[in-house]
C-alpha cells in the first residue's frame, strides 16, 4: 500500500500533544490524545482509527517516551487494534478516550495475581493474559482489584491486580494476543528510543554548556567518545526499528522485532545512565528529568520481559541448526 | 560500488539471491570452504574462483556494463551479498580492487583509465593494494611523506608505505603521495595507479598475529610513474578518495552481517555434532543470543545505508556508525566463539577440529578490525565532531 503521509509528519503533532498533556491532569490526557487522533493512528478506520500501518504509531509513541507522558498510550493503541475484530464499540471507546485501558504484562490469570500494569489504579479496564495464550479485557472492580505495586516508574505507576472472582470481559483470541505482543515489541522500542534520544540530547547540551578546567566538558575526548557511543546506540535503535517494520527478502520479521526490542531495551538504560554521569551531581538530582527517563525505561525493559526473552532466544538459537551449509554436521543432538 | 543513477530495471525480490545461492552451491568446493580449515585452496584457485564469481554475477553487480560490470542496482548487490555471507566462502583476494580502487577510478578516472583498469579488476587480471599508511602516518594520514616529484619523464616517487595488505600479490598499487612538502597537510596530495612491477619498488611481507603474510612494507626508490597514471587532478584525487572512503566504510563487504550470522550457525552446528560440546554450548546461550542480536542490528545499519543511498542521500560521517558497531560486536563474538572451541574434547571428530581452526583464525584476525579502516578512536572522533558537532571551546 502507498500512503501519501509520512510517519515523520506525525512527530511534530505528537510532540505538541505530549507537551499539552504534561500540563494537563491525568484524566484530561486521554481526551487530548484522542482529539489529536493519536490513540487510533494505527487502528482500523471502521472503529474510528486512521487506518495507518504501525510505522505511523512509532513517532507517536517515541514522542510519549521523550515527553514523559503520564498515560498508558502504547497499551491503549495495542488494545484498540486488538479489539477491532471482537468488539468494535469498545474499541471505538478506547480510541475516543472514553474508556481507558491498560495491560497487565506480568503473570497470567491462573496465577491469581497479575502485574506490571501501567496506571492500573486509575484506568477503567485491564487486559489479563491467560496461560493458553488468549486474554480477556476485564472491567476493573471488586473481583479485579488494583493494588499499587513496587513501581520504579513515576509517570505511569504500575499496579498489580488480585483476582478473586470469575474473569469476565471481552475475549481476545490467541492470534490477536500474539499480534498484540509482537506489535508491543515495536512500540516499546519506539518508546525507549524516544526516551533515550531525549537523554542523549540533554547530555549533549549540558556537556557543551558546562565548563570545567576552563573549557566545556565536551572538549574532553572521554566525554566526546562516551556521547558518540550513546549516539551509536540510539542510531542502532532507529535502524533496528526500521528493520522491524519492513519485510525484506529472506528476512525474518519476528526475529527482527525481537532483536530490536532486546537491544533497544538494554541500550536505552545505558544511555540514560551515561547521561546521568555526564551531568555529574546535577544528574543525581530529582529535578533533572534523567532519572525519570531511567525509571520508565527500566520499567519497560522489565515489563517487556527482556531477561526471559533473551534467554529464550539463546535457547532457540542453540536448539536447532538452520543454515543448510552446516546441516550435515549438526546431526548428533 | 557506485551511486550513479541508472535505469531502473525490473526487480523481483529474492530472485537474485536464489540465483546467487545456486551458483555458490555448485561452485564452492571443499578446498575453498573456510569451514574446512584443514584444506586450504591455493592463491591461484582463489583467484580463479573470484573471476568465476564475477562471470556468474556475484561481483561487479553495480558497475556499469561498459566497464565490465553487470549494470544492476544496490538491491541486487545486497541480495547477492546475503548469500555470499551465509555461505562459508573465502574473503575476496581483490577486495581493495573491487571496493576501493574501482570506485575511486569510477569517480575521478578518465574514460580511457576506466575502460582499461576497471574490467581487469573484475576479471582478476589486476589485484590491487592500497598504499596509504606510512610509518609516520597512520590515523593522521595526511602526515604522509611519500613524495611524487614531477620530472620530464613523468612522476618520480620516493618513500615508504606500511601495512599495505596484499602488496606482494598485487599488480597495482593505489598510491597516495604528496607533490609538495609535508607541511602542506591536506594540500598537494595525489592519487596514482602504480604498476607493482615498476623498477624501484621493493615489497617486504610482515607476519601478522594470525601467522598470515598479508600486509607488507612497500619501499619506493626513484620509481617512475607515467603522467597518465595519475588518478584525478592534484587534490581532487584525495577529495574523491575521502568521499569514497566514507561510502566504503558503510557498504564494503556488505555480506559482513550475514557472514557473522553464518559463523554463529557454524559454531552451533559444530557443537551439535557432539553431545559433550553441546553441553558446553548451553552455558553460552545468553552470549549466542547477544551475538545474534548484534547481527540483526548490523543488518539494520546496512539496510538503512542501502535505502539511503538508493534515495540519493549522502552517507558522509554516518559510515562510521556501522564500522564502529560491526568491529566491536564481531570482536566480542570472536572471543566467545574461540573460548567455546578451546573447550572442545580432544577426540571430537573432524567437525570440531574444523571449527576450532576456523574460530582461532577468526579470533586472531578480528583484533585488526578495530584498527584498520580507521581505528575505533578515530571513528568516535568522527562521530563526536561531524555527527554530534560537539564543540571543543566555549
Ligand atoms: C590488518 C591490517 C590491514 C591494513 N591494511 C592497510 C592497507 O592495505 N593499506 C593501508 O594504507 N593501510 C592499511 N592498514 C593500516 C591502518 O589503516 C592503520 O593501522 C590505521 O589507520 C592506524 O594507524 P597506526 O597503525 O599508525 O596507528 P596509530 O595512528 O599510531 O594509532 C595507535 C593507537 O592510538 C590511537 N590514536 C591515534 N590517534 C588518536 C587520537 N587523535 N585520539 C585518540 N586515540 C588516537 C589509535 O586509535 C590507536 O589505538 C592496515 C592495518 C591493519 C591492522
Amino acid at each position: 500500500m502507498d500512503f501519501d503521509l509520512d510517519p515523520k509528519e506525525f512527530e511534530d503533532t505528537a510532540r505538541a500533544v505530549m507537551e499539552a498533556c504534561a500540563e494537563a491532569a491525568p484524566p484530561a490526557r486521554a481526551r487530548l490524545l484522542a482529539e489529536a487522533g493519536l490513540i487510533g493512528v494505527a487502528a482500523p478506520e471502521t472503529i474510528g482509527g486512521l487506518g495507518l500501518p504501525l510505522d505511523f504509531a512509532v513517532p507517536v509513541v517515541a514522542a510519549a517516551g521523550e515527553g514523559l507522558l503520564g498515560f498508558p498510550l502504547m497499551e491503549a493503541m495495542l488494545v484498540a487494534r486488538a479489539l477491532a475484530e471482537f468488539d468494535a464499540a469498545e474499541a471505538e471507546a478506547v480510541i475516543t478516550g472514553e474508556t481507558t485501558v491498560t495491560i497487565a504484562w506480568q503473570g497470567v490469570a491462573e496465577d491469581g495475581v497479575v502485574g506490571a500494569a501501567p496506571m492500573g489504579e486509575t484506568v477503567d479496564r485491564v487486559v489479563i493474559f491467560r496461560a493458553d495464550g488468549s486474554a480477556v479485557l476485564a472491567r476493573i472492580g471488586a473481583t479485579i482489584a488494583p493494588r499499587r505495586g513496587a513501581t520504579l516508574d513515576i509517570e505511569t505507576p504500575e499496579a498489580r491486580f488480585v483476582l478473586t472472582g470469575q474473569l469476565d470481559g471481552i475475549e481476545l483470541s490467541v492470534d490477536a494476543v500474539e499480534t498484540l505482543c509482537s506489535d508491543a515489541m515495536v512500540l516499546r522500542s519506539a518508546f525507549v528510543r524516544g526516551s533515550a534520544e531525549k537523554c542523549l540530547a540533554l547530555a549533549v547540551e549540558y556537556a557543551q554548556d558546562r565548563s570545567q578546567f576552563g573549557k566545556p566538558l565536551s572538549a574532553n575526548q572521554v566525554i566526546r567518545h562516551r556521547l558518540s557511543r550513546d549516539k551509536l546506540a540510539t542510531e542502532t535503535m532507529r535502524n533496528a526499528l526500521a528493520r522491524a517494520l519492513t519485510e525484506v527478502p529472506g528476512g525474518d520479521v519476528h526475529l527482527a522485532r525481537e532483536a530490536c526490542w532486546l537491544a533497544t531495551a538494554r541500550a536505552g538504560i545505558a544511555v540514560a545512565e551515561s547521561a546521568i554521569q555526564v551531568f555529574g551531581g546535577m544528574g543525581f538530582t530529582w529535578e533533572v528529568p534523567l532519572h525519570r527517563h531511567l525509571r520508565q525505561m527500566r520499567t519497560q525493559a522489565q515489563a517487556g520481559g527482556v531477561a526471559e526473552k533473551t534467554e529464550a532466544l539463546g535457547q532457540r538459537l542453540i536448539g536447532a541448526s538452520t543454515n543448510a551449509w552446516y546441516g550435515e554436521i549438526a546431526n548428533v543432538v | 560500488m557506485t551511486t550513479q543513477e541508472r535505469i531502473e530495471r525490473s526487480y523481483e525480490p529474492g530472485a537474485y539471491a536464489a540465483q546467487a545461492r545456486g551458483w555458490i552451491e555448485t561452485n564452492l568446493t571443499d578446498a575453498l570452504r573456510t569451514d574446512r580449515a584443514t584444506q586450504e585452496a591455493s592463491l591461484a584457485e582463489k583467484i580463479a574462483f573470484e573471476a568465476a564469481q564475477h562471470e556468474a554475477g556475484l561481483v561487479g553487480i553495480t558497475w556499469p556494463v561498459e566497464y565490465g560490470g553487470h549494470g544492476l542496482g544496490l538491491r541486487e548487490h545486497l541480495e547477492a551479498n546475503r548469500e555470499i555471507g551465509l555461505s562459508p566462502m573465502p574473503n575476496a583476494v581483490n577486495s581493495i580492487g573491487k571496493e576501493l580502487a574501482g570506485p575511486i577510478i569510477m569517480t575521478v578516472g578518465r574514460d580511457d583509465q576506466k575502460r582499461d583498469l576497471l574490467p581487469k579488476i573484475l576479471k582478476m587480471e589486476n589485484i590491487w593494494c592500497q598504499g596509504f599508511s606510512e610509518p609516520g602516518a597512520g590515523s593522521d594520514l595526511v602526515a604522509l611523506r611519500t613524495r611524487a616529484e614531477k620530472t620530464a619523464d613523468g612522476w618520480k616517487v620516493n618513500g615508504q608505505k606500511i601495512w599495505t595488505s596484499g602488496a606482494s600479490k598485487s599488480q597495482y598499487c593505489l598510491l597516495l603521495a604528496r607533490t609538495g612538502s609535508a607541511d602542506d597537510r591536506h594540500k598537494g596530495l595525489m592519487l596514482f595507479a602504480v604498476p607493482m612491477e615498476s623498477p624501484g619498488i621493493d615489497v617486504r611481507e610482515i607476519v601478522s598475529i594470525d601467522g598470515a603474510r598479508s600486509f607488507c612494507e612497500v619501499f619506493f626508490n626513484n620509481v617512475m610513474v607515467a603522467e597518465e597514471n595519475m588518478l584525478g587532478a592534484p587534490d581532487e584525487g584525495w577529495a574523491a578518495a575521502s568521499r569514497v572512503l566514507s561510502i566504503e566504510r558503510a557498504t564494503n563487504r556488505m555480506y559482513r552481517s550475514w557472514r557473522f550470522e553464518s559463523e554463529i550457525d557454524h559454531l552451533v552446528a559444530a557443537c551439535r555434532s557432539d553431545n559433550r560440546t553441546y553441553q558446553i554450548l548451553k552455558g553460552y546461550s545468553a552470549e549466542i543470543a547477544q551475538a545474534r542480536i548484534a547481527v540483526e542490528n548490523l543488518k539494520g545499519h546496512v539496510e538503512t545505508m542501502v535505502a539511503d543511498l538508493l534515495n540519493g542521500q549522502q552517507i558522509g560521517p554516518r559510515g562510521s556508525l556501522p564500522k564502529l558497531y560491526w568491529s566491536e560486536a564481531h570482536q566480542r563474538w570472536a572471543q566467545m566463539a574461540y573460548e567455546v572451541t578451546t573447550r572442545f574434547p580432544l577426540d571430537g571428530g573432524q567437525a570440531l577440529t574444523d571449527a576450532r581452526a576456523r574460530f582461532e583464525t577468526i579470533y586472531l584476525a578480528s583484533r585488526a578490525e578495530t584498527i584498520y579502516a580507521g581505528t575505533t578512536e578515530i571513528q568516535l572522533d568522527i562521530i563526536s565532531k561531524r555527527i554530534l558537532n560537539l564543540k571543543k571551546a566555549a
